[in-house]
């Protein structure tokens, strides 16, 4: 269904366990282990990394929404799941999954356009012939089964905001929690209000007037003690323990606390969303940018898959 | 190639195609799933389809053609049960070469939308196949529509459908737009050829070429798709201009669909204004003009937003010269209504048991302001639906026959005949089979 999440293909087809989505990505691996050996890259999180910082640049220059390229990263890790990325043009990917996420967001693009624009950004590894981007397009579409409606833990956030009393900031803060964990495998393991509650519950913890983070993604390791932080005093706040010291902050995130425990949410879930979040934010501390394209590009090259 | 440098595993080459070919089959209606031309330049590069249509199912003649392409009749060779629609999307061609030149959004939507959606009253999609640069989505089959119940009805002489059929085929109706609005879809082109019926007699509203999520910003009517809403179920306050889609719009013509189950003629048949060389959207006058010698003026004081329509001022134009003063308030709905389920020539088979409560579901159908229209839900519990006879699960429980969908064996007849089916709105050949003469 398109509004309801619990009858959706997400919810259905595109939702795993953190075992299922190892024995998908173990399969590709195992199917192609020369290739594999062959042509070594950064671990996921690197390379979702680099694939968002991708997207954000033809993003940019296309003028499209954050859920467009939200849905565009959301398109690439469930392809990424049935397809060995060694196979691919990760750069045609990239530049297809934001052509359709676009139609599919209500803020098409002009496949010319596009093809252009990413000529423009990756010119070594990128063909000027659409016929390449509309073939992609059905391959892609094909691996989602044209499952292509997404749901956001945007709306749950935005749904929420009054629930919570959430200041701009903390919403901000939320939101860009929220744009960070498209680089995660959240999206695949747990439900889009389980998302944004993860996000909610950071973005009060992490008191962002107090630190004044801009950007989660930008700030690395502070993020990351934080959290950690943030997780401990959520955890006292579910038992109920009483703090001495903090303001309005500390309140919501009781309140937080307390209407989670009134609510059927499943809260290890939300604890395990903060987990992951918070080891990506650690993760990203170890990113190079500049390890992570090289092996992409020599794949591509090696292979002649920009052809 | 760029996607993928090994040839997967399936597909087979074009010998295994042309071995479970079937005899019987015209060459030219299989020829539409098995054109070598279709095969792409060099068969083991780029992508290619895990599934192969004609691996998967024996195509059994041609249905219909629109804008987006070709819809053909086929089972499956695999002992999938029943009959299946398959709806092939042509692609465009550059020069005499067929390119992959992007998916249409509307495409892009109807496959979304159809693959989420799962409902009684919503025709049933199969899977989707994408092969040879073409898409190939199959459907359940079904063996009526609206559209062609309709047409048998004034064949020999009129004879109106029978009021439980009405009754059964207007609750499925609303049941499917419910569940589509309750999903935040709207279908957008609601009209009796979309609306098909399977020999069970369940109602499957079809063709979501259209249809979109209203939860998304929308793009104004205008400034995105071409084709809108078929005119003759055009909403009022699209004709005024509006910009903004609502279900609202769905039930104005889920209201003319009503009218025309129990008059057997298209209630408001106006003539489409055609889009000037500026590409600037006229206003629908003489469709405007055709829903006001029934239903009156619209005035500010049953509807309220009226005022800001974009068209407003047109209104004061329009004229209903044969009786200038009763046109200009009062509606003659009404008076519609009861000549039209009065006036079954054999008594038999009278649509009068549909009563007044008939009427009154009738105009919160087709009432003016949107906001105060009928909604979906609303309609499912109005009291036409609990008085009187008793709803039934079929429409055809009442025993009627009526002839099956033609399916022809020749893909080159399609030009010439205009069969009932998934005809795109807005085009100009849009009128009804045998329905040119004046009325």
């Amino acid at each position: 269904m398109a509004a309801n999440y619990w009858e959706s293909t997400q919810r259905r087809h595109w939702q795993f366990t953190r075992e299922q989505l190892e024995d998908l990505r173990k399969k590709l691996e195992d199917e192609d282990q020369n290739l594999v050996q062959m042509y070594p890259l950064a671990q996921l999180r690197h390379l979702s990394i680099y694939f968002n910082q991708q997207i954000a640049r033809l993003g940019k220059r296309l003028g499209v929404r954050q859920q467009a390229m939200a849905t565009a990263q959301l398109y690439i890790r469930r392809f990424y799941s049935k397809v060995e990325i060694r196979r691919t043009n990760p750069y045609l990917v990239i530049a297809t999954a934001v052509y359709l996420a676009c139609k599919m967001e209500e803020c098409p693009h002009h496949i010319r356009l596009v093809v252009s624009e990413g000529r423009t950004l990756w010119p070594e590894f990128f063909s000027s012939d659409t016929s390449k981007l509309g073939e992609c397009e059905f391959f892609l579409i094909s691996e989602m089964s044209s499952q292509m409606i997404v749901h956001h833990p945007y709306r749950s956030l935005t749904a929420l905001q009054g629930t919570f009393s959430l200041s701009q900031e903390e919403s901000s803060l939320a939101w860009s929690i929220i744009n960070d964990h498209y680089m995660t495998d959240l999206p695949l393991l747990y439900a889009p209000h389980t998302i944004a509650l993860m996000a909610i519950l950071l973005a009060l913890v992490l008191r962002p007037n107090q630190t004044g983070v801009q950007s989660a993604s930008n700030s690395g390791g502070g993020i990351a003690s934080a959290a950690h932080a943030a997780l401990s005093s959520f955890e006292q706040s579910r038992s109920g323990t009483p703090e001495k010291h903090g303001g309005g902050a500390r309140t919501k995130v009781q309140r937080l606390a307390n209407w989670l425990a009134e609510s059927n949410i499943d809260i290890e879930a939300i604890v395990d969303c903060t987990q992951e979040i918070i080891s990506f934010y650690e993760v990203q501390e170890q990113y190079n940018e500049k390890l992570t394209r090289e092996q992409i590009n020599r794949f591509v090259k090696a292979r002649g898959l920009d052809k | 190639m760029s996607l993928t440098s090994n040839p997967p595993s399936s597909g087979g080459g074009p010998s295994s195609v042309s071995a479970s070919r079937t005899q019987t089959l015209k060459r030219s209606v299989q020829q539409a799933f098995d054109d070598p031309a279709d095969r792409g330049i060099a068969p083991n590069t780029g992508y290619v389809s895990k599934v192969r249509v004609i691996d998967r199912y024996k195509v059994i003649g041609f249905i219909s053609s629109g804008t987006y392409g070709r819809v053909y009749k086929a089972v499956g060779r695999h002992g999938q049960p029943g009959e299946f629609a398959i709806k092939k999307f042509k692609p465009d061609k550059e020069g005499e070469q067929i390119q992959y030149t992007g998916i249409s959004q509307s495409a892009v939507r109807e496959m979304a939308l159809c693959s989420e959606l799962s409902h009684a009253n919503v025709i049933r999609l199969i899977e989707i196949i994408l092969e040879d640069k073409c898409i190939f989505m199959v459907f359940e089959y079904a063996e009526h529509d609206l559209l062609q119940i309709i047409h048998h009805h004034t064949q020999p002489t009129r004879h109106p459908i029978p009021p439980a059929t009405v009754k059964s085929i207007m609750f499925q109706l609303l049941n499917g737009c419910q569940y589509l609005h309750a999903n935040w879809v709207l279908h957008r082109d609601l009209k009796p050829a979309n609306i098909m019926v399977t020999s069970a007699g369940e109602v499957k509203i079809g063709d979501l070429g259209l249809a979109r999520l209203f939860n998304k910003p929308l793009h104004s009517l205008f400034s995105g798709d071409k084709v809108v809403v078929t005119i003759w179920y055009r909403a009022p306050e699209l004709l005024l201009g509006s910009r903004h889609y609502t279900p609202a719009i769905d039930m104005w013509a889920v209201g003319c669909i009503f009218a025309e189950l129990l008059s057997l003629r298209p209630i408001f048949k106006g003539e489409e204004a055609k889009m000037d060389s500026k590409k600037t959207v006229p206003f629908q006058r003489n469709q405007m003009q055709k829903i006001v010698e029934i239903m009156g003026l619209p005035r500010k004081e049953q509807w309220p937003h009226l005022v800001n329509m974009p068209e407003y001022a047109q209104l004061t134009t329009l004229s209903t010269p044969h009786h200038k003063h009763a046109a200009s308030s009062t509606s003659n709905l009404e008076k519609w209504y009861y000549s039209t389920i009065n006036s079954a020539s054999s008594s038999s088979t009278s649509n009068a048991s549909l009563g007044a409560e008939g009427y009154k579901l009738l105009s919160g159908l087709l009432e003016y302001d949107p906001e105060k229209r009928l909604t979906a839900q609303a309609a499912l519990s109005h009291s036409f639906f609990n008085t009187g006879e008793k709803v039934n699960a079929s429409c055809f429980e009442g025993k009627m026959e009526y002839p099956h969908r033609r399916v022809s064996q020749d893909d080159n007849d399609i030009r010439t005949g205009s069969l009932p089916g998934t005809k795109r709105s807005g085009l100009p050949d849009d009128s009804r089979p045998g329905k040119r003469v004046k009325e």
